[in-house]
């Protein structure tokens, strides 16, 4: 099992010039190689992001520019606006998970790196649970984080803020998860942007409905808890099931 | 032993033979129940007390309806069924199934907007069962669209597969999402697609249309699935005598 | 005649229920006719490429 490790942090050194945090290979329970080589797949996502950076700040830009076309569309007033405040935010957060779930697979299609994943003998479900965390922390969480300022800009009371980060984080859980099942699925299909949304948004509908609710709730001042449990049972339930089902696909995509 | 019927019914030369034997088999009850159940339901059937003679969309708008899940739930449990024991027959069922779903699908939303505009006054509501069709469109317009974009049949049975078992997974939580929001929305006013209090004579003709709409989907699957296992038998020497009868 | 005039206005409904009517056995029709050309196309193609090989019939 080990031997599974240390050829996936083989990997990691191949793409990557700085010297990895290999632990050495012990006498690993079945368990702990399965965590381990998913932990390094998570931290080698991160490693390669955070050098091409602007992978990371694309979705957020967008975001930024969907949320202002709607003053610049509807009207400048903040009391409009903070009426469709709900909408905005999700749309645009659903848009910007969207697009960013190109990055997801494409470059370790490109390069190889998916197949050694599927040859290395390791459970492919978790490297893709792995893949798909790493995807929630670099757009998911950043765009929870970005939220409250596109909500003040749409005139959202400030102590609603802390609501729509936690919506928007838990409900980015769940978008991050059916995105990887749709990303998956269109691997090696050429100009797969539209087909890549026609498969993930209508999957995505309950994340746009309990998040908007949640944030409509946050904005006048209600007990916003409810649409939240929903929210985190949907990414319980993609938890369980998303990462199965895009291991399924990636291995289909190799055959 | 038990399980003979099972392999049989995974075998393209036995499947095709039987799909053609079995084809009218369902297409003429097919046909009668329709025609039989149009007749019950546009001449014996009585006005609604409260929605008149519009009530009487309800004899093509159910049963599409009825199709447009109904069909979703075969595609799927095909592919699941390919995908486990991974028979192409069953995956030819499930690609036969989509274009006659979708088609359906497209039918239910039309008739729903029909009757929605003398019921509600308008077109489109965004009453639930409507926006459950719609967006059962889009899952169908999806797999339909994963399907065509992967040129290697093999590949795009098994990738479309995941896509119908991921998709029927999220049916029952995109319905339960889309009631619990348009409860939080509806206007109390607004009337819904009231099921209208039915009598035996508007009943039983929605029950024949309902059977008819069923076997001709059978009837229709049957034919498309002899096209779908031909195209995934490369070589197979029975191909010859069926092709060139 | 008259019972078949009224009959066809369908209580004055006939704007909505004939369309909705007609769109579903638009949906039957072509359903029928797609089903049949896949399944042409399919023997067609198996034709040609037994044909191709040599073979054929």
């Amino acid at each position: 099992m080990s031997r599974v490790v240390t050829r996936i942090a083989d990997s990691l050194v191949q793409t990557d010039t700085a010297p990895s945090t290999q632990t050495p290979a012990g006498p690993d329970t079945a368990q702990a190689s399965v965590l381990e080589a998913a932990r390094l797949a998570l931290a080698r996502d991160l490693r390669l992001a955070f050098r091409k950076r602007d992978q990371l700040v694309q979705p957020l830009a967008f975001y930024a520019m969907v949320t202002m076309l709607f003053p610049l569309s509807i009207s400048p007033e903040l009391s409009r606006l903070r009426e469709v405040a709900p909408g905005v935010l999700w749309a645009g957060a659903l848009l910007a998970s969207l697009l960013a779930l190109e990055f997801l697979f494409r470059d370790d299609a490109y390069d190889g790196t998916l197949e050694q994943y599927a040859l290395s003998g390791q459970s492919l479900t978790w490297l893709m649970f792995a893949k798909t965390a790493a995807h929630w922390l670099l757009t998911g969480l950043p765009l929870a984080l970005m939220a409250p300022l596109a909500g003040l800009s749409l005139g959202v009371p400030a102590a609603a803020l802390p609501g729509i980060v936690v919506s928007v984080a838990v409900g980015s859980i769940a978008l991050s998860l059916i995105g990887s099942i749709g990303a998956a699925l269109t691997l090696g299909v050429k100009r797969s942007s539209a087909l890549l949304a026609l498969l993930t948004l209508p999957l995505s509908l309950p994340v746009l409905i309990f998040g908007a609710r949640a944030t409509q709730l946050a904005i006048s001042g209600g007990p916003l808890l409810a649409p939240i449990e929903l929210l985190a049972a949907l990414a319980v339930l993609g938890l369980t099931l998303a990462p199965l089902a895009a291991a399924a696909a990636v291995r289909i995509s190799l055959e | 032993m038990t399980w003979t019927w099972f392999h049989r019914l995974a075998s393209p030369p036995y499947i095709y033979t039987l799909a053609a034997r079995l084809t009218p088999w369902f297409a003429w009850p097919a046909g009668l129940l329709i025609v039989a159940g149009l007749w019950g339901g546009l001449v014996l059937a009585p006005p609604d007390y409260q929605q008149g003679d519009g009530f009487r969309i309800i004899y093509v708008h159910a049963p599409s309806a009825w199709m447009s899940l109904m069909v979703y739930t075969t595609m799927a449990i095909a592919a699941a069924v390919g995908l486990i024991w991974r028979i192409k027959v069953a995956h030819a069922v499930a690609a036969s199934c989509a274009p006659i779903g979708a088609s359906f699908t497209f039918a239910a939303l039309v008739t729903g907007a029909l009757w929605g505009q003398p019921m509600w006054g308008t077109y489109w509501e965004w009453d639930p069962r409507l926006t459950s069709e719609l967006i059962l469109l889009f899952l169908y317009l999806g797999y339909m669209g994963l399907r065509a974009a992967l040129e290697d049949t093999q590949r795009a049975d098994r990738a479309s597969g995941v896509l119908a078992v991921v998709g029927v997974v999220n049916v029952p939580i995109i319905h339960y999402s889309v009631t619990w929001w348009n409860s939080l929305h509806q206007a109390p006013t607004v009337m819904r697609l009231a099921k209208p209090e039915i009598a035996a004579s508007m009943l039983v003709p929605l029950l024949m249309m309902l059977l008819g709409f069923t076997l001709f989907f059978v009837a229709i699957l049957l034919v498309r699935l002899r096209g779908e296992v031909l195209s995934r038998e490369r070589s197979a020497s029975w191909i010859r005598e069926v092709v060139s009868a | 005649m008259n019972s078949m005039s009224r009959f066809f206005e369908m209580g004055g409904y006939a704007a909505f229920v004939w369309p909705a009517y007609a769109i579903t056995f638009a949906a039957i029709v072509l359903n029928i006719l797609w089903a049949r050309r896949s399944l042409a196309r399919s023997r067609e193609e198996a034709r040609r490429r037994l044909a191709a090989r040599g073979e054929g019939a």
